[in-house]
């Protein structure tokens, strides 16, 4: 059964939200990865969504900008519905960032023209304003210094932020993690989580699929638990952490609070 | 006989008609190779298409020329197609009448087959997640190819493109059977004036070899360019790792790094 917070007053500002997932399904084949998912997120809220692997929790960030297609329900980015309309999809995409969890920077681009890359290409910015762009971002990142390094001579951490400070340069309202830190050295997962905190606390709207459940602490708004394509939960962290009221959901903390 | 199977007077004065020969072995190589290419990217697109029956005949183009020894599509081509009535009488003929036209032609198609599979090679080895990156930052499909698709299956695609490169300038010997004098027809005629097997034959293996080598070096030097992201010392603080530093580089010869 899905519960799920109602975000205050969200359904009388309807402009205050960032998103609208209702009755989202998703198969791959026969499986059925999403399961009737309803969501609403509200602009600046943080969110972090965890779930067991296998979950759902990275095909549902990833329909929010049509990496993924869905089948079913309906899927509202600031106001825009997402069809399988390719003018849609792309008006989406200049709303909504997104960081993968294996960095995915071009590896023929210097840091700062893996930056600059889609401000020229989507906004026509000269080289000039989007390398000033860029710079501005990457300084954001603490990562100024290392603007002419190529991917493969930066660190998993290094990378990630070059990423975030790529997905920043959009200047999007919505920004989509999805698993940030796991691939990257315990060392450096720090790093990483500290850029994000000061992005979270600049207001953007964020979705986080994480197990860092201190980050989630932290920073989070609301947190999101997912199993079998489903929402399980979907409460303020406090409670998230203190109350859960699932079964599967105080299993699923036992095993990774462990 | 001197005790050496060349003869250096011989060899000497063959000099101005070898060099007319590799002109002629140039052309029959610069004309193909961007003839070819310039085939190969809609056959590849059409060979990676979606819809099938424009990727089975896309597919059928290259098993067909690529399975076709060299010589007997030259025959087709040279003596096949004088036959046809309509085309004698046509504007084509122009191309179709001359040993030189047809022996574009076939080259042309030949490379051409060999060209869609090393841009297909190329294309597929671009890892999807850095597809999945551009798409998430709203680059259009166009833009995706041009900017990120290409360059990284150029990257890819290079040690393979290479090798076709050399061995079809070998290949291009076989034109003299259709009365065309390229550097291998002309060593041939100096054997049938002079008996001597060795000097002229020799002479124009030599001459092979160095063009074969000249445009090995290119490639070189080409890939040591565009891989200049993997150089191990690229130092990031001297600015932008200018072309030069990066050929100064002698290993890492054509590795990417995904």
């Amino acid at each position: 059964m899905t519960m799920h917070a109602p975000a205050p007053d969200a359904a009388k500002e309807p402009g205050r939200l960032a998103i609208t997932i209702s009755g989202l399904v998703k198969h791959y084949g026969s499986h059925r990865a999403l399961n009737g998912i309803d969501l609403e997120v509200r602009r600046g809220e943080r969110i972090v969504i965890c779930g067991p692997s296998g979950s759902g929790k990275s095909t549902l960030i990833r329909c929010i900008n049509a990496l993924e297609r869905h089948d079913g329900g309906s899927i509202v980015v600031n106001g825009i519905e997402l069809t399988a309309d390719e003018g849609t999809v792309q008006d989406i995409r200049q709303e909504v960032g997104m960081v993968f969890q294996h960095f995915n920077l071009f590896p023929h681009l210097t840091a700062i023209e893996n930056c600059m890359l889609a401000p020229q290409l989507n906004r026509g910015l000269t080289k000039a304003r989007a390398e000033k762009l860029a710079m501005h971002y990457l300084e954001r990142v603490h990562l100024a210094d290392h603007a002419r390094k190529y991917p493969s001579r930066l660190s998993g951490g290094q990378q990630q932020r070059v990423a975030i400070a790529r997905a920043l340069c959009m200047e999007p309202r919505i920004l989509l993690f999805d698993e940030p830190t796991s691939a990257l050295d315990p060392e450096m997962v720090n790093e990483v989580l500290g850029v994000m905190e000061e992005l979270a606390a600049s207001g953007v709207t964020m979705l986080c699929v994480t197990h860092e459940m201190g980050f989630a602490r932290r920073v989070a708004d609301r947190c999101v638990f997912m199993d079998h394509g489903e929402i399980v939960e979907s409460r303020d962290a406090a409670s998230f952490f203190q109350a859960p009221e699932s079964q599967r959901l105080r299993d699923f903390l036992a095993q990774i609070l462990r | 006989m001197n005790g050496l199977p060349i003869d250096l007077a011989l060899a000497w004065e063959s000099l101005p008609a070898l060099f007319d020969g590799l002109k002629v072995t140039a052309i029959l190589t610069a004309l193909p190779l961007l003839l070819g290419l310039a085939l190969a990217f809609p056959i590849c697109f059409a060979r990676m298409s979606d819809r099938r029956w424009l990727a089975l005949l896309a597919e059928a183009f290259v098993t067909f020329f690529r399975g076709a020894p060299l010589l007997i599509l030259l025959y087709l081509v040279y003596y096949g197609l004088g036959q046809i009535e309509a085309l004698r009488e046509g504007p084509f003929w122009i191309l179709f009448g001359s040993p030189f036209g047809c022996a574009i032609v076939a080259l042309s198609l030949n490379h051409a087959a060999y060209m869609v599979e090393v841009l297909r090679g190329g294309l597929l080895a671009v890892p999807h997640g850095i597809v999945e990156a551009s798409e998430a930052l709203g680059i259009t499909r166009r833009n995706i190819f041009i900017w990120v698709k290409m360059p990284l299956a150029i990257r890819y695609g290079l040690k393979a493109y290479q090798n076709e490169v050399v061995s079809f300038i070998k290949g291009t010997a076989i034109v003299s059977v259709v009365t065309i004098t390229d550097l291998t027809a002309v060593a041939n005629s100096i054997f049938e004036q002079t008996y001597d097997p060795f000097t002229p034959i020799l002479c124009a293996a030599a001459f092979y070899w160095a063009f074969v080598n000249i445009i090995r070096l290119g490639f070189g030097l080409w890939g040591r360019w565009l891989n200049r992201h993997n150089a191990e010392d690229v130092a990031a603080d001297a600015g932008v790792p200018g072309r030069g530093a990066a050929l100064r580089r002698t290993s890492d010869l054509g590795q990417v790094t995904p």
